[in-house]
């Protein structure tokens, strides 16, 4: 009872690790005549997953007053994905992981790759809680978030839509929600002592609610524009010797799964036996409006 | 760490002597006691692929399910039913509720265990090392299981497979063989359609023969999309093996704490209503527009929406607010959605990606409206209206509402 220490609460470091993608928005994003990706033609964002995980970020700086450090792998022109990463979250350090052997790297090689980058953060102090987004919207896989928390010994929360973090104890309860696809939907409460790894829902958003909260949000939001006109400032570029990875655990060496083969998939043999309709025709729409009416009164209503 | 790859796949010909890397685990997914039915299908291919490899390679490799939780030795009977030769079990009150780190661990400890090794196959279990494959579900838990197990055991992982083959493959890579010709021999070759839903990659997890990067990556492992894989008929007179695995938690272990666990309902009731209207990318002319119509037309068949995966990104710039709250991932039909089975299904303006397909296939009847004959609905159809949205939508709405009116006149 009473706890009242002469120590200050100790500052709350925050790593994000996020993902230059595809955007997949109308108008940005092209597609091939057979409905596959044409990556040439489409423009690349901070993924909207990452962004979900950036925000998180930002609601520890808004909140916690934490030190927020953004970290990606991948080529130079992922500067981008930082940047924005950076408007969004007031990031005080940006990441980049960049070398030539890190290519092709499949999540486990990735992993390696983040983990070493994670504990680069916030001048060497690593992070206190990492967060990623769900899964990327081109890999999608959603396995590097928990590989990457399991090389770094954090335990992985996932799906998180709501959390909050106790700074005396150094300790986090977060909400997450699982869906159980067709069976049903269930809502979590975890609690768990930093550091930990969320990976945060889609859906997530944070909210502030106090006035303290808004002020903060609103210094914040200042402060990110005018950071982001200078990112370069804020950037730290590390090739595989600056983060001191073993390189047969890191690019096409440290992954165990390879691409094969892409092939189109084949039709599926038709299962059912489709009737053509012309949709200009209002005599065969008439039979199609019996037919559905038939079907949805014939069976009784659950 | 790097090991010697000696003799690694040569003893296929060497029937007899035990591989260190054998057996198909499969790892469980149970809701109180009840297992999630993408279980019993990861069961039914893994009684398929381990039937034939046994045929194929005259061995006797066994389909091991791995369950845990608190009580759960009532389950075991059911998975051998369907299709398991073997269910490991732990049993413990920690065990109650999935939380990743402790589940990561208590997995590891049994696939990585030589005395289960001997229960399961008392032939040569000394080299046990690992297991040979291993199946998690392509969910919201399997998912995050898969990737932290595969991190503890450092072997590959694909996700979101739908198709699965065994065989012995040839395979020159720059860096798995240093360029030369290598056999690789049960390699299964694990198909997933990317997210456009058209092309399909095959991943495969070699070990490096390189001798300047030689490591060994078994289990070769992935992840299962819900929905695909058919499970066996359930055969009672089947028997299988029990083992009782005493679980080792450390305090450690057990610092991320389950406070509640609350079931909720989905505001989005596509359970009880007998009629789905789903759209996709074919409303993007005119977003607001099109949703209009497709709102009358779901409204006079007293429908649910949903949409396809590419519309819960938002592809569209729209102030719409009542077109925005249509646009999210409660209401994605397929592998990244619901799974919905209604009376009828309506697909007006999308292709068919298979992905969206396994969410709906189930249906009774299906009609799909689109201007392109050849999108790959029409294999998936019982009726194909060939034709714009604008112009079938309000013509059927208008045909549906005046025949509606005629049969509430008769009763």
């Amino acid at each position: 009872m009473g706890r009242y220490d002469c120590m200050p609460v100790r500052p709350l470091n925050v790593g994000v690790i996020v993902k230059l993608e595809p955007d997949f928005s109308e108008g940005n994003v092209s597609y091939n005549p057979d409905g596959t990706l044409n990556r040439a033609e489409t423009k690349n964002i901070l993924g909207p997953h990452s962004a979900a995980a950036t925000l998180a970020a930002f609601y520890c700086k808004v909140k916690y007053d934490a030190r927020v450090a953004i970290g990606t792998m991948g080529p130079p022109i992922a500067n981008q994905a930082l940047r924005q990463a950076q408007i969004i979250s007031n990031a005080d350090e940006l990441h980049l992981y960049s070398d030539r052997i890190f290519a092709g790297a499949d999540t486990l090689a990735t992993a390696e790759v983040l983990r070493l980058g994670v504990s680069r953060m916030n001048n060497g102090l690593g992070a206190d809680i990492v967060i990623s987004g769900h899964r990327a919207s081109d890999g999608e896989t959603g396995q590097t978030g928990p590989q990457t928390a399991w090389k770094l010994g954090y335990p992985f929360i996932g799906n998180v839509i709501d959390f909050h973090i106790d700074q005396e104890s150094r300790s986090i309860q977060a909400t997450r929600f699982i869906s159980l696809y067709g069976f049903y939907d269930v809502i979590e409460e975890i609690q768990a002592p930093l550091p930990v790894f969320i990976s945060a829902d889609p859906s997530y958003k944070p909210s502030f609610n106090t006035v303290s909260e808004r002020l903060s949000l609103a210094r914040n939001l200042n402060e990110a524009r005018s950071k982001a006109d200078n990112y370069e400032k804020y950037l730290q570029v590390y090739n595989s010797e600056g983060l001191g990875a073993d390189p047969s655990f890191v690019g096409l060496p440290g992954s165990p799964t390879i691409v094969y083969k892409v092939e189109k998939i084949p039709k599926a043999r038709a299962k059912r036996r489709v009737e053509f309709i012309d949709g200009n025709d209002a005599a065969q729409l008439e039979t199609v409006a019996k037919k559905l009416l038939q079907l949805m009164t014939e069976v009784p209503i659950k | 760490m790097s090991e010697p790859t000696h003799n690694l796949e040569s003893n296929s010909e060497n029937l007899g002597i035990a591989e260190p890397y054998q057996h198909l685990y499969v790892v469980i997914e149970h809701e109180e006691g009840i297992p999630v039915p993408i279980s019993l299908e990861m069961l039914g291919e893994a009684r398929r692929l381990m039937d034939n490899f046994n045929k194929k390679y005259s061995s006797n490799e066994k389909v091991v399910a791995v369950v845990l939780g608190d009580n759960v030795r009532h389950l075991c009977d059911d998975l051998i039913k369907s299709g398991a030769d073997v269910v490991v079990y732990a049993n413990h009150p920690s065990l109650r509720h999935y939380t990743n780190l402790l589940y990561t661990k208590i997995i590891c400890q049994i696939v990585e265990d030589k005395n289960v090794a001997g229960s399961i196959s008392p032939i040569g279990y000394e080299n046990y090392k690992k297991p040979r494959y291993m199946f998690f579900s392509a969910d919201n838990t399997g998912r995050h299981l898969s990737s932290t197990v595969m991190a503890q055991l450092e072997s590959g992982l694909a996700s979101d497979i739908n198709k699965l083959v065994i065989s012995d493959l040839e395979i020159r890579h720059e860096h798995k063989t240093k360029g030369q010709l290598a056999k690789y021999d049960k390699t299964l070759e694990m198909y997933r359609p990317d997210f456009s839903g058209f092309l399909w990659t095959t991943i495969l997890c070699l070990d490096n023969r390189n001798p300047a990067i030689a490591r060994e990556y078994h289990p070769q492992s992935c992840s299962i999309i819900p929905g695909v894989f058919e499970p066996i008929t359930k055969e009672d007179q089947r028997t299988g093996t029990f083992i009782d695995f005493e679980p080792r938690i450390s305090d450690e272990d057990l610092r991320v704490k389950v406070l509640s666990r609350n079931i909720i309902k989905s505001t989005i009731d596509f359970e009880s209503c007998k009629i789905i209207v789903s759209y996709g990318r074919g409303i993007r002319d005119s977003p607001e527009e099109n949703f209009k119509l497709i709102e009358e037309f779901a409204k006079s068949l007293n429908a649910e929406i949903g949409v396809s995966l590419p519309i819960s990104k938002r592809p569209y710039q729209t102030k719409d607010q009542h077109l925005l709250s249509y646009m999210v991932p409660e209401r994605v039909i397929g592998t990244s959605g619901r799974k919905v089975s209604p009376v009828v299904y309506i697909a007006i303006g999308i292709s068919g990606a298979v992905q969206h397909i396994a969410g709906m296939k189930e249906s009774g009847f299906v009609v799909v409206i689109n201007p392109d004959t050849d999108a790959a609905f029409r294999d998936e159809c019982d009726l194909f209206i060939r034709g714009r949205m604008e112009q079938v939508l309000p013509v059927l709405t208008e045909l549906i509402k005046k025949h509606m009116l005629t049969i509430e006149k008769r009763a």
